[in-house]
């Protein structure tokens, strides 16, 4: 298996990797390790903005990375239902095999699950 | 740093300068089955002394060692040989579920053919039974195939419980794929009582390219259809001119893995326990295969709370080791000797698989130790276990 430069920093600095505790937290995960991929967001919102953000993955390298960079472009931007980048765009970004592009899907329900509470 | 001995091992530089000495115009280059002038006969006399290397190293007669390109040759030269020449007799065949897929492969291809291969399993530890053997051969069964080291999780088969079985049938051969055996454990073709042996070199430090086929010419003859077909060679079982650089690395490499053998054992046991012991230290980890009755070279780990592919990510660039995953394609898929072990899909893909060899020294071992450890807490860190 080989990954781009992109996928490769993300998945090993993991930044934003962790959870955040507190009142107001919102919080929402998707698939299982179980079935080989599951990711979890954590949200901390004020004032309709993202302060902060976190996520943990039972995954592989480009669903590790996708979280860790979605996190990052998320603090500071209005709270949305949607991804801060389609899936498509996602793959696109981090060339992620046509194979595994499912495994994005579940990065987008954690993400609708968190920001949907 | 190299711990994928399993996988392959490097040629050693002694088997390289014996091997080289055949191929130019100094050296025997000779067609060893050119016998009529000089240059074929000092080819021929190499290739001899190189067959009888291989046989007293596995506790053989030189005219039972049949050369192959490898043991993935040799694994179907027994089960298709055997299946052809005793069609008539029967068509029933007992493998198990965690062998090479050299043999798995062949025998799905033989019951596409009309044959009925029942698949065995393996006990917790990835040990069979021979009173599991005994109980599924029937009249109709003509072949046994039993792995004797396992290349995933090191467990060595009691085959020589399994060939008493056979012998007692009278009409089940034994085939045993002994590939990841050589150097590693004692092999003795004869006191085992096995049928058919398929060896290979660039386990054992020799080439790649080049394997054997041991076909018991005791009492109990056994009898092969050839598959290839085109000069006679090898007593008409594998026509093709005989590469004499290619056997004659086996030949000494096989010679010098067996000189070797148990002084290796020794320090190599030590230092694959020093592994499991700071891996085990991590929490979360499991040992495959019966420690018992592994091979020192080997050590199967799986982790729990992290993901095969990204573990095997993690340790890439500065540890080469094997996963318990089969990468087919860009999915990877949990191994199948694990799972027939019983192991669930999860900690069958996230293992690693650890092949010590002549290099390998205590500081490899240390440095293996961080590499995993600090991969594992990290991935656990992700993915909050």
């Amino acid at each position: 298996m080989s990954y781009s430069a992109l996928t490769l920093r993300y998945f090993e600095t993991a930044p934003g990797a962790g959870v955040l505790d507190g009142a107001g937290i919102l919080r929402g995960a998707a698939g299982s390790p179980a079935w080989g991929t599951w990711v979890q967001f954590n949200l901390q919102v004020s004032c309709g903005a993202i302060q902060a953000a976190r996520f943990l993955a039972f995954a592989c390298p480009h669903t590790i990375a996708v979280a860790a960079w979605v996190v990052e472009q998320a603090v500071g931007r209005d709270l949305q239902i949607t991804l801060p980048e389609p899936v498509e765009a996602l793959s696109k970004r981090f060339a992620v095999p046509i194979e595994k592009r499912g495994r994005l899907l579940i990065v987008e329900d954690a993400w609708r699950a968190a920001a949907g509470r | 740093m190299y711990l994928d001995h399993a996988a392959t091992t490097p040629v050693d530089p002694r088997v390289a300068a014996a091997m080289a000495k055949c191929l130019t115009a100094e050296g025997e280059f000779g067609n060893p089955g050119s016998t009529s002038h000089d240059y074929g006969a000092a080819a021929a006399t190499l290739v001899e002394k190189a067959r009888a290397q291989v046989a007293a190293s596995m506790g053989a007669q030189a005219d039972e060692v049949v050369w192959t390109s490898g043991a993935t040759e040799a694994n179907n030269l027994a089960l298709f040989g055997i299946a052809e020449h005793y069609r008539e007799s029967g068509r029933h065949i007992v493998t198990s579920r965690t062998e090479h897929k050299a043999v798995l492969d062949p025998c799905r291809e033989l019951q596409r053919r009309g044959w009925q291969v029942t698949y065995l399993a393996p006990d917790g530890d990835g040990l069979i039974d021979p009173a599991h053997v005994a109980a599924v051969l029937r009249p109709d069964t003509v072949l046994v195939s039993i792995m004797h080291v396992n290349n995933e999780i090191g467990v060595i088969q009691d085959v020589a419980a399994i060939a008493a079985i056979c012998a007692r049938h009278g009409g089940a051969r034994l085939h045993v794929d002994a590939a990841q055996s050589v150097g590693k454990c004692a092999v003795d073709f004869a006191g085992l009582g096995v049928d058919l042996l398929s060896l290979s070199a660039h386990k054992a430090y020799g080439p790649k390219g080049v394997g054997a086929l041991l076909v018991s010419r005791r009492e109990r003859r056994v009898h092969l259809r050839a598959l290839q077909f085109g000069g006679g060679q090898e007593r008409g079982l594998r026509a093709g001119t005989v590469p004499t650089h290619q056997v004659v690395g086996m030949g000494l490499a096989f010679e010098l893995a067996e000189e070797d053998r148990e002084a290796e054992a020794a320090r190599l046991t030590s230092l694959r326990e020093h592994l499991w012991q700071g891996l085990e230290a991590l929490g979360g980890t499991f040992r495959n295969g019966a420690a018992a009755r592994s091979v020192p070279q080997l050590l199967n780990v799986s982790f729990d709370g992290v993901e095969g592919e990204s573990l095997l990510a993690a340790v890439r660039g500065r540890l080469a080791v094997s996963t318990g995953s089969a990468c087919t394609s860009a999915l990877q898929e949990p191994s199948y000797v694990l799972r027939a072990l019983g192991r669930g899909e999860v900690l069958s893909e996230s293992s690693l698989r650890f092949g010590l060899g002549r290099a390998t020294r205590e500081q490899d071992i240390d440095t293996a130790l961080a590499v995993v450890k600090e991969a594992v807490s990290r991935l656990r860190r992700i993915s909050g276990a």
